[in-house]
């Protein structure tokens, strides 16, 4: 009924809010710049991250060079800590691909936080909102622009010693709780600036809680309180993006109230749909490392021929795309999805 | 073995996986006071009780946080207990080894884990901390004439580092040991890049590290008949 003229925002604009599409969609709510794109513009990646234009260059790049369904800035999850008073290593001048790094924690647990007053104004929030707006002139309201933050508990593991909130978390919940009460207003407040500077949907990341990690039942009463009201308060259709086991989770992720929720390999797709039920926007859950980078391109065809048969309303990797992931296995992640995600 | 002495290291035991802290250090004061072989209870007391945190952990009932805290009550009782291992146990040393984080990663607790491990074991441990400039791991060998090279990564996008640092090792130093570790590294990764090995459990650095007390308790017993 679309015949081929849904765009691919519409694409992933209704899958968002579980309207009709033409067919599945093959899009990120995290980070998928590639070396194809790098090399075609002559950027660096440790130098995109501190440039807007570049950052939207980069971008953009992926839907230009394979069709890739959105564009999504920034490339690394060091952004709201940055904002927070963290140092950041962004390893400028590094040839190989390293993802920009939190150099100096700022708080321990116990410790009164202080949020900057002028916070959408400190560290990179500038640059990333230009680059949001950058990427939507481009893309001329033909493609998504997405963004992301992370969630209150892993931002918290970014901001204080890992190993000290884990233990924190178990022996002192109380102190935990309150920290991340307190990260819930300014986690809203750059989602929200993000989107007013063009984002069409925001992911909250909560990579650090999955059941590799804590128990369900730590994240029930210490984790999903704060995800729950991060995700009320923003005003962008949000992809909540959880990877790790997840599938202990499913239902609390759900009840979390975000658009649709997204999962990795490790998550049982097609028990998650009969415990989420229809209404349930599932995206997911191709292996972005051991099939999309290191897969032959049948593996990649399998992987989301397998996602869409168990039930995923949209292809999307399990985690940021390895920028060094081959062209061909790109172009048959896009074609796989084409040919088989069609709805009839 | 005296019902005293099997009773304590039951308790030492039962102490770790309950990551009590005091009572470990309580129950290694009293052993050392008793008089008895430190190097029994970091084996039969304390690495046993970390053991079964490992199974725990496997089984989904115990998680990260629990097993960091059963770490620091292993080594609140390794503390106390270490400067008591008697001059024969100590004059046989395991090994050299060398361990840390890949640049980019700043993951370090499964890393931390391994080198608890080895600690207990008896082997002399570098450790160069997580965000490790590659070169550095080279280096660190070369200075330490380290027989074993532990290399740490938690994330798919750092972990092709590994690759660089085994290639540099092996091109100074063909017969050095490497083993890496980390959440997304498995069989295959091993053969890929050239290492020697990783643990059994390579879905979990944490696992992988556990199991390694269990190897080498089980080598200990062996050499012991």
């Amino acid at each position: 009924m679309w015949g081929s003229n849904m765009s691919p925002k519409d694409r992933v604009m209704n899958t968002l809010k579980k309207k009709e599409v033409d067919r599945l969609p093959v899009f990120s709510g995290m980070g998928n710049v590639t070396v194809a794109g790098m090399q075609k513009y002559g950027i660096d990646f440790s130098s995109s991250h501190a440039d807007a234009t570049m950052m939207a260059t980069l971008a953009c790049s992926t839907y230009e060079l394979f069709g890739f369904e959105c564009a999504v800035v920034p490339f690394d999850l060091c952004v709201e800590a940055e904002a927070l008073g963290c140092e950041v290593n962004l390893y400028a001048g590094k040839q190989n691909i390293l993802y920009p790094t939190i150099k100096t924690k700022i708080l321990k647990v116990g410790e009164e936080l202080h949020v900057p007053e002028n916070l959408l104004e400190q560290g990179r929030i500038p640059l990333v909102e230009e680059a949001i707006s950058l990427c939507k002139k481009k893309l001329n309201g033909e493609v998504a622009v997405g963004s992301y933050i992370l969630g209150p508990f892993t931002l918290a593991g970014q901001i204080l010693d890992l190993n000290d909130l884990l233990k924190s978390s178990f022996k002192k919940p109380k102190e935990v709780e309150a920290l991340l009460g307190q990260l819930v207003e300014p986690l809203v407040d750059i989602a929200n600036a993000f989107h007013e500077a063009g984002a069409d949907y925001i992911t909250v990341r909560e990579m650090g809680a999955p059941s590799d990690v804590i128990s369900p039942r730590m994240f029930k009463t210490l984790v999903q309180p704060y995800l729950k009201d991060t995700i009320a308060g923003i005003k962008a259709p949000t992809i909540l993006h959880m990877c790790g086991d997840t599938n202990m989770l499913v239902e609390m992720l759900h009840e979390c109230g975000a658009s649709a929720i997204s999962v990795e390999q490790k998550n049982d797709v097609a028990a998650t749909r009969s415990k989420l039920g229809e209404e349930a926007v599932i995206l997911g859950n191709l292996d972005a490392y051991g099939v999309i980078v290191k897969g032959t391109t049948e593996d990649v065809e399998s992987a989301v021929k397998a996602a869409i048969d168990a039930g995923v309303d949209g292809i999307m990797p399990g985690c940021d795309i390895w920028p060094e992931v081959p062209g061909e296995n790109m172009h048959a992640l896009i074609s796989a999805t084409e040919k088989c995600g069609a709805k009839s | 073995m005296t019902e005293d002495k099997k009773q304590l290291l039951e308790q030492m035991r039962k102490s770790v996986i309950e990551f009590e802290e005091d009572r470990v250090k309580e129950l290694a004061q009293k052993w050392i006071d008793l008089g008895y072989d430190a190097n029994e209870a970091i084996f039969e007391g304390l690495a046993a009780g970390m053991e079964v945190v490992g199974e725990l952990f496997a089984k989904n009932e115990y998680f990260v946080p629990e097993v960091l805290m059963c770490a620091d009550a292993l080594y609140a009782g390794l503390d106390i207990l270490r400067p008591h291992i008697k001059a024969e146990d100590r004059a046989e040393t395991k090994g050299v080894v060398v361990i840390g984080t890949v640049e980019g990663d700043v993951h370090d607790i499964g890393k931390n884990l391994v080198k608890l491990m080895f600690e207990v074991a008896g082997f002399e441990v570098h450790d160069l901390g997580k965000d490790v400039p590659l070169e550095k791991f080279v280096e660190e060998q070369l200075r330490t004439d380290a027989d074993l090279v532990c290399l740490s990564a938690m994330m798919t996008t750092t972990m092709p580092g590994m690759k660089r640092v085994i290639e540099m090792i092996r091109e100074r130093n063909p017969n050095v040991k490497i083993m890496i570790g980390g959440a997304p590294v498995t069989e295959k990764t091993v053969e890929m890049y050239g290492a020697d090995a990783t643990g059994e459990d390579a879905a979990s650095a944490l696992g992988e590290a556990i199991n390694m007390v269990a190897s080498l308790r089980e080598m200990k017993r062996k050499k012991e008949i």
